[in-house]
């Protein structure tokens, strides 16, 4: 793709090298009836020219013998056509030219038809091309569009240079070949380059001072443009700062009524507009279609411009400013990329599809019509483009881009408390503040300001340890939020922060890799990432371009990269001890002695900064659960604290507790909507924490066993009783067989039979309930009870289909 | 002004006057500031015979101290009499005396003393390893002498100096070599864990020695350095190689070969490679390596010892000296040397708990700071021994008891069945006996016992925190604990705690 701009010279084409462009003009001119054959091209071409620039020959050398013939031609022209403005001429695409041509020649249509047509009461009149302020535009054409908020008067008043400004001599006239940078765009005229340019070079060409500042130069003399003058900035430039914009015409037609001629626009988006921005690999002069349409008036639009696939774009090195690449349709909604295929198609098929389409249209409405044909209409714009627009207010465009159409259903629905509050404790949400953390964080911003806030960096290590749900990892990040923010300020010198998560790494050695690519961007395998790691630490030399910045290697679960030699974690703790690393090394772990588990020479490496993240306590957790709840009232305060104890009684994981409450937040939420009443407090109770800890905590086995079915109940309930009986845990399945029937038949059961009995209690040793001992199973098989006889018992007792079970239990 | 010369420690106190109008300027005008010091001085103890022109000279020569008053004239004669006996010390001692004032809120100065202090920052002269220097020089000096191979181990704990005692070697090597008028020895310092495997210190060998010739590709590096060394080579490769392998136990292998043809490199008859391994372990050769003895090529060892008290102290002190102002007391400073020379004589530990000692001090004047900033109480500028027993003890305490206490309340439950169940000659147990005790000791006490999975999952925290040690099987409930703190560390950090006072007896 790159090459493909290879070289691009600014050069326009000339319009004696496009005859049949003028035929088409001459089709359209007014003057001449639509039944008149061209006279002679050369006759007609002036028309273009002499409305750009008069002193613009250009460069591709016309033979100057045109000139007489075109001057007085061009007289005419300008007497005709009094108020043309020379930015709406520009015709100069040769891609759009062989689509046309067919079209116009074969299929002349006669202005009377389309007379004849207009006079019925007919709303719109559609048409393939028109030709509006001496330029034709047709569907399928791509136009640049003006912004409605771009009101700026004298902007408005300037004439949009159609040749941009040379960036050296800042004159737009010349006889020469203009060059374009394939950096900044610029234009460079060939003999104001030093040393000046013969031709244009074949391959990429970046101009001097493009080439200053990729050195790594900061000082670079820019020639400023001369006293007075102002930089006229061409639409391109306009475009790709998203000034103006450019789109695809879908349809034309005339509003019947008022005259005023529209069109649908299918918009162009520039990389930076999409969610994405820009990213490395767009070109500069990229372009991504949009599947956002819009209904414009003929009035924004400006003149045309080229957007083409790759394939021509490579092609089209001389065909000037107006040239754009499109690879990709974007859609606006999902934010999603899409190859555009049929822009890649012959023109051939462009025009066919245009014709299917024209059939559809008229299928669909009565009161539409559709023309086959051009218009050409002058003078109909009333005084100000702009003004005019924005006038009417009947502009819509980019602006709905981007915007979230929120469902109605959604948007009406009052979230209730309760669902407030279950967002909020979703260990997913963020918190506003980390409550209870307080110490710790500023000890670590201490640590980390202490270690990169002057300019001699002194690599250091900390490591952070705690139980699991303890804000470690959290903390550190907000800690390094806050620093961010600081760095924007000002406040604190600039560093690069590269986080890990040990356990995401496919092996310890990629941490290197992943360190390497945080720091340069570039991915590369591990040994080699090594390699210049080592070279940057140890050595001191830099990678690529990359400045004295400090590092801050931010390491979570570093008990991961624990590997057989330790050589990993020895690499990453050593670089601070070298002069010049200025490399931070923030470690996170579970385990307490971890660098007492370590080699003595790792340990002495890490050396003594460390940081505990105790186990929660309940005041803790109720603070960080009332925190996060702040403002929303759905949880009665006995509730949190309950829950709060509970979880600290056992582990002091604060992830745990809010998922007891979230839970219990759903029980109430389900149990408020069962009982149907708006009843009088909303509020999460103690009894909803009750449930959630007990769905938490309890195990899973006292549901299950809660929930087999009656035979397997009988069986446990015999297992028990053999159990009670003999107070052996282990028995086999003869004697829980025997002790089944015993009590079906004292108790007015059916005795299953052996086979089904069998099969129960394979099931229930698949479910883990019973331990069945391996192997084929059979009468004597050994059985035992996986779980506690009392859970077992209190599994079974209250049951409403078997009663008489509580007596054996 | 008084006239007494004995070096009191303190004296800072009373060159506050002075040291005011030099706090506040930087380190280069605090030099030129002192001559008006030096002249009030020089009338009254008149101990300064040469007048000094430099700052430099100015920290070496005897200050004329006031006493303190607060301090008996005993105790000055102490402390004098214990500088004596340290050269080192006194010069040191002496720089004191005429050093400015140093001020913790200064972070200009703050950041000095901090960077004094790096690890990462080499000191000029390596104190108190002079003679492993020496012996490893003359080793080098010797094989140069001879154009013989040689092979060196180096071994001692970390933190030792032994990497920057290499370095300094090295740079002596470089220059004598250059003085005596020899060819340059070539040199190779390689860090083994940094190589992506071991086989790669052949190849770096190689490339050091036919720099460019890397596309030799039919034999192996190590093929081609050993027939290198077995051929009789032309004259003008002659060049001694010096081969410098830091952690070297990274090379060992499983078949040990990667070490074993590192070391017989230096043993072939034309090799010219002097090897020098640096690691930890003392017996390294000997366990490694029996082979070598046999054929009488056992590398010479050199062993580092871990540094004493009284070094450790001098290198402090050394690394402090540079400062142009006092930032430690010199008790402290020892106080911090006797501790990490009692645990490990690990240098960096010291350093280390030398910079703890001053964010500490740090802290603790940003925190007194504001409002009576104007007088500062001389003694609150430096560290104290207060600052370093904090420091101290932030690093070599064990936290046993106090993570047992902070620990949710059924971790504690299950540390105390823990310590029940192997009180008496019992040492371990699997998971399911002590939940069996656990469950008893909650029913006893009314408290709603967790269920078996969150007992394991109790179990491998108290594992992670080093107090329980939690083995591996293939079913949870067959997983043996054992206690891996103290019984009686438990009873200790339980008995506040009315509930487990019985439960423990």
């Amino acid at each position: 793709m790159a090459s493909s701009l290879s070289s691009k010279a600014k050069t326009f084409k000339s319009p004696t090298k496009t005859p049949t462009k003028m035929y088409r003009k001459s089709y359209l001119s007014p003057s001449s009836t639509s039944l008149t054959p061209p006279q002679t091209p050369e006759t007609l071409t002036p028309l273009r020219r002499s409305s750009r620039h008069v002193s613009r020959k250009i460069n591709l050398g016309n033979d100057p013998i045109d000139l007489p013939g075109k001057e007085s031609v061009e007289e005419i022209n300008l007497i005709r056509k009094p108020r043309k403005r020379t930015n709406d001429i520009v015709v100069a695409e040769k891609s759009k030219k062989k689509k046309i041509d067919p079209e116009v020649s074969f299929s002349p249509v006669s202005p009377i038809r389309s007379e004849t047509k207009k006079t019925k009461k007919k709303k719109r009149v559609y048409y393939n091309k028109v030709e509006f302020d001496e330029t034709e535009f047709e569907i399928g054409d791509d136009v640049y569009v003006k912004r409605t908020e771009d009101a700026n008067p004298d902007e408005e008043e300037e004439e949009d240079p159609e040749i941009e400004d040379c960036q050296i001599c800042f004159k737009s006239h010349t006889n020469t070949i203009m060059i374009e940078c394939d950096d900044c765009l610029g234009g460079f005229h060939l003999n104001c380059l030093k040393p000046p340019l013969k031709e244009v070079p074949e391959g990429d060409w970046i101009c001097q001072f493009c080439e200053v500042k990729k050195s790594g130069q900061t000082l670079v003399v820019v020639p400023k443009p001369p006293e007075g003058k102002k930089l006229a900035r061409t639409m391109k430039e306009k475009l790709l700062s998203s000034d103006l914009w450019a789109a695809r015409i879908e349809k034309l037609w005339k509003e019947v009524d008022d005259g005023v001629y529209w069109i649908r626009a299918r918009w162009y988006m520039i990389p930076e507009e999409t969610v994405l921005g820009r990213q490395r690999h767009n070109l500069k002069r990229e372009l991504y279609l949009t599947n956002d349409f819009a209904d414009i008036e003929m009035e924004c639009v400006l003149r045309h411009c080229f957007v083409k696939c790759p394939k021509e774009f490579s092609k089209a090195s001389n065909d000037g400013d107006d040239v754009f690449l499109c690879e990709y349709e974007y859609d606006v909604h999902w934010g999603s990329f899409k190859r555009v295929a049929e822009l890649a198609d012959g023109d051939e098929d462009s025009d066919q599809e245009w014709n299917g389409r024209k059939e559809e249209e008229i299928d669909y409405s009565d009161e539409e019509i559709e023309f086959d044909d051009e218009e050409s209409v002058r003078g109909v714009s009333k005084s100000k483009r702009g003004g005019a627009n924005s006038r009417k207010g009947r502009f819509f465009g980019l602006e709905k881009v981007g915007m979230k159409r929120i469902p109605e259903h959604v948007r009406c629905h009052k979230q209730s408390e309760l669902e407030k509050a279950k967002a909020t404790l979703l260990l997913a949400t963020r918190p506003k503040s980390l409550p209870c953390r307080s110490k710790e964080m500023e000890e670590i911003t201490a640590f980390i300001k202490g270690s990169i806030s002057d300019d001699q960096c002194l690599g250091r290590c900390m490591y952070i340890h705690g139980v699991p749900g303890t804000g470690k990892t959290i903390s550190v990040l907000s800690v390094m939020k806050n620093l961010k923010a600081e760095v924007e300020a000002g406040s604190v010198s600039p560093y690069c922060f590269v986080e890990i998560n040990g356990l995401k790494l496919a092996s310890p050695e990629n941490i290197y890799s992943v360190i390497y690519e945080g720091l340069s961007g570039h991915r590369v395998g591990w040994k080699k990432a090594l390699q210049s790691l080592n070279e940057r630490f140890a050595e001191g030399k830099k990678i690529g371009k990359e400045n004295e910045k400090p590092c801050i290697l931010l390491i979570d679960e570093l008990d991961v990269l624990v590997t057989r030699n330790q050589s990993v974690l020895y690499n990453i703790l050593d670089w601070p001890t070298k002069p010049n690393s200025k490399l931070v090394v923030l470690g996170i772990a579970n385990t307490m002695d971890l660098p007492e588990k370590l080699l003595p020479r790792i340990s002495s490496r890490m050396g003594i900064q460390r940081l505990c993240f105790g186990p929660y306590n309940h005041r803790q957790l109720q603070e960080i659960i009332s925190t996060r709840l702040e403002g929303i009232n759905a949880f009665e305060k006995t509730a949190i604290e309950f829950a709060s104890r509970k979880v600290a009684a056992i582990s002091g994981d604060a992830r745990r507790a809010l998922e007891i409450c979230r839970r219990a937040a759903e029980v109430a939420d389900y149990r408020l909507k069962k009982s149907n009443i708006s009843a009088k407090s909303q509020l999460v109770i103690m009894a909803d924490v009750e449930v959630a800890i007990q769905e938490m905590f309890q195990a899973p086995h006292i549901q299950v066993m809660k929930s087999v079915s009656k035979l397997s109940r009988i069986f446990l309930t015999a297992m028990v009783h053999e159990l009670y009986k003999t107070g052996m845990a282990e028995t086999s399945f003869d004697r829980v067989a025997t002790t089944v029937s015993s009590i079906c038949l004292t108790n007015g059961e059916a005795f299953p039979g052996w086979d089904i009995l069998l099969k129960i209690g394979c099931d229930l040793g698949e479910c883990r309930i019973v331990l069945c001992e391996p192997g084929e199973k059979h009468r004597l098989q050994k059985l035992q009870l996986n779980f506690p006889s009392d859970d077992v018992a209190f599994a079974l007792k209250d049951n409403k289909d078997l009663p008489w079970l509580a007596n054996y239990l | 002004m008084p006239t007494n010369a004995g070096t009191s420690l303190s004296s800072y106190k009373h060159i506050v006057a002075i040291g005011t109008t030099v706090k506040s300027e930087s380190l280069e005008s605090a030099a030129y500031e002192i001559p008006r010091k030096r002249k009030m001085r020089s009338d009254s103890a008149a101990v300064s015979g040469n007048s000094v022109s430099t700052p430099k000279k100015l920290k070496s020569h005897l200050p004329s101290s006031v006493p303190n008053p607060g301090m008996s004239e005993k105790e000055v004669v102490e402390d004098s009499n214990e500088i004596l006996r340290y050269p080192v010390n006194l010069a040191v001692s002496d720089c004191l005396g005429t050093k400015s004032k140093w001020s913790p809120r200064d972070e200009e100065q703050m950041r000095a003393v901090k960077e004094a202090l790096h690890v990462s920052k080499a000191p000029s002269t390596i104190l108190c390893r002079e003679d492993e220097q020496i012996r490893i020089f003359e080793f080098v000096k010797g094989c140069i002498d001879q154009q013989k191979a040689g092979s060196l181990y180096i071994c001692g704990c970390p933190g030792t100096g032994k990497s920057l005692s290499m370095e300094k070697v090295v740079q002596q090597v470089g220059d004598w070599s250059t003085q005596a008028g020899l060819p340059p020895v070539d040199t190779l310092s390689v860090n083994c864990t940094s190589l992506s495997k071991t086989t790669d210190i052949f190849s770096k060998i190689l490339g050091e020695i036919k720099p460019g010739k890397n596309a030799n590709t039919n034999s192996s590096p190590l093929q081609h350095l050993q027939n290198l060394f077995s051929q009789k080579q032309e004259s003008s490769s002659s060049r001694m190689m010096l081969i410098i392998a830091d952690e070297m136990d990274y090379l060992i292998t499983k078949d040990r070969g990667v070490l074993y043809d590192l070391f017989m490199l230096t043993t072939l008859p034309f090799s010219r490679c002097i090897l020098i391994g640096v690691a930890n372990a003392i017996d390294l050769a000997d366990r490694f390596l029996p082979k070598l003895k046999s054929l009488n090529c056992k590398p010479m060892v050199i062993t580092f010892r871990a540094y004493s008290k009284d070094q450790i102290l001098r290198i402090l002190q050394e690394r402090l000296r540079v400062l142009s102002y006092v930032a430690f007391q010199p008790k402290a400073l020892e106080l911090c040397a006797r501790k990490v020379a009692a645990a490990s004589g690990d240098m960096r530990k010291a350093l280390c708990v030398c910079r703890s000692a001053l964010e500490i001090l740090e802290i603790e004047t940003r925190g007194s700071t504001g409002p009576e900033s104007q007088g500062p109480t001389p003694d609150d500028s430096v560290v104290r021994m207060d600052h370093m027993a904090a420091a101290l003890s932030k690093t070599f305490k064990s936290p046993v008891v106090e993570t047992i206490q902070s620990l949710p309340q059924h971790q504690q439950i299950i540390i105390c069945a823990a310590a029940k169940a192997f009180r008496g000659s019992k040492k371990d147990a699997t998971v399911g006996e002590l939940n069996k005790l656990y469950l008893e000791i909650c029913k006893s006490w009314m408290i709603s016992p967790a269920g078996i999975t969150e007992f394991t999952n109790m179990c491998t925290v108290l594992n992670d925190q080093g107090i329980l040690k939690v083995g591996q099987a293939r079913r949870d409930k067959l997983k043996r604990v054992s206690l891996r703190v103290d019984e009686s560390d438990i009873t200790f950090a339980l008995q506040e705690i009315r509930f487990f006072r019985n439960c423990l007896l």
